[in-house]
């Protein structure tokens, strides 16, 4: 069979639409599957994930039995932590509400999926380090509040250089864990997009 | 709202071919057609409120459509996508007495080996629009929208050609 473009397109415009009719239950189906759309509904199981983790974390000094003074300590770290991610909240609620305007032409749709994208996994990961340094710092306070005897006897035995290292490496640990969790949770996700900004900005 | 919803429920009905065809140029499996379709319906009545009436219905409907499948992904990858002609011999099976559209059949399965920029330039262009408004539509410039066609136009002769068919 032989075939060419203008036979193609003379085809392609005979085909008309298929019998299905487009109900108003279609408006409503399903939810959205767009990649903004996915990360918008893993934001918000982490948001109610970490809503339960704060509650928990308030009763954290009754479950441990800590002293006075450990448990003021305590509440600072955890207003602190609780002032940051209502910060962080607030802006994925905002990522959450805005909704791109499909309707310009494919290039600006595409880049600002990816730069919405980009800019709150970025801030999904400034938010978890943020948390992670406080937890890192809260735990250093306990040992030296709580636990000073242990702590001094354990600083005598070690140098300043092992511990130096040592807060290095927990760090890099730390960065490490979060990229990978971010990446796995949400980078597939942004790649894919990156691949169709690539495919439409690539110059013959 | 009620009214808002009838009278796009109509204009959509009207033009429903447009999302028929992305979703066949985007999908290869029935059922993923299907998903897209319901997607790019959902995604137009999400966006109706932006349309000003200041282009034709339909001109907006490309975008909107275009844009959703370009950025729409199914949690299997589309692995179905990579599927060869010859090994979904049953479509053509059915419609074998049916030239053209064997000739349609198959111009959707070659177009599943193009990338997603490039199934939306051949459909701009099977849909009779100019380079300056394939241009328009995709964002990017009148140059490289006619030199990106000419590319896509020539792989996919390759790819029928590949398959069998004189081009």
């Amino acid at each position: 069979m032989v075939m060419n473009f203008d036979d193609l397109k003379n085809e392609w415009n005979a085909d008309g639409a298929e019998e299905t009719n487009i109900s108003e239950d279609m408006l409503k189906i399903k939810q959205a599957h767009t990649p903004i759309d996915i990360i918008r509904r893993k934001m918000k199981h982490e948001f109610n994930y970490q809503i339960v983790a704060l509650v928990l974390m308030a009763g954290i000094p009754y479950f441990f039995n800590f002293s006075t003074n450990m448990k003021m300590v305590y509440m600072v770290f955890y207003a602190v932590t609780c002032g940051f991610t209502a910060y962080y909240f607030f802006k994925f609620y905002r990522f959450y509400k805005n909704s791109c305007d499909m309707s310009r032409d494919s290039r600006k749709s595409i880049l600002w999926f990816f730069y919405e994208m980009k800019l709150n996994i970025e801030l999904y990961k400034s938010l978890t380090y943020i948390i992670a340094f406080i937890g890192l710092a809260f735990f250093a306070v306990y040992l030296f509040v709580e636990k000073a005897s242990i702590f001094t006897k354990i600083m005598a035995k070690l140098s300043t250089t092992y511990l130096i290292l040592n807060c290095f490496i927990s760090i890099l640990i730390i960065g490490a864990i979060t990229e990978l969790w971010a990446w796995y949770y949400y980078g597939k996700h942004l790649k894919r997009v990156k691949k169709v900004v690539d495919e439409l900005d690539f110059e013959n | 709202m009620k009214e808002t919803e009838t009278i796009f429920l109509s204009l959509i009905n009207q033009h429903k071919a447009i999302i028929h065809k992305v979703s066949k140029m985007y999908m290869n499996d029935v059922e993923q057609q299907r998903d897209l379709f319901q997607e790019i319906v959902m995604q137009l009545w999400k966006a109706y409120p932006t349309f000003k009436g200041k282009s034709k219905f339909s001109t907006w409907m490309y975008r909107v459509a275009l844009n959703t499948a370009l950025v729409y992904f199914k949690k299997d990858n589309r692995k179905v996508d990579k599927i060869p002609l010859d090994e979904n011999i049953d479509l053509i099976d059915v419609i074998e007495n049916e030239l053209k559209e064997e000739k349609l059949a198959y111009l959707y399965k070659a177009v599943q080996e193009l990338n997603s920029v490039e199934k939306a330039l051949i459909f701009l262009f099977l849909e009779n629009q100019s380079h300056r408004e394939i241009a328009e539509n995709l964002g990017i410039s009148e140059i490289n929208a006619r030199v990106k066609l000419n590319r896509t136009k020539e792989k996919l002769q390759f790819i029928i050609k590949k398959n069998g068919y004189e081009f």
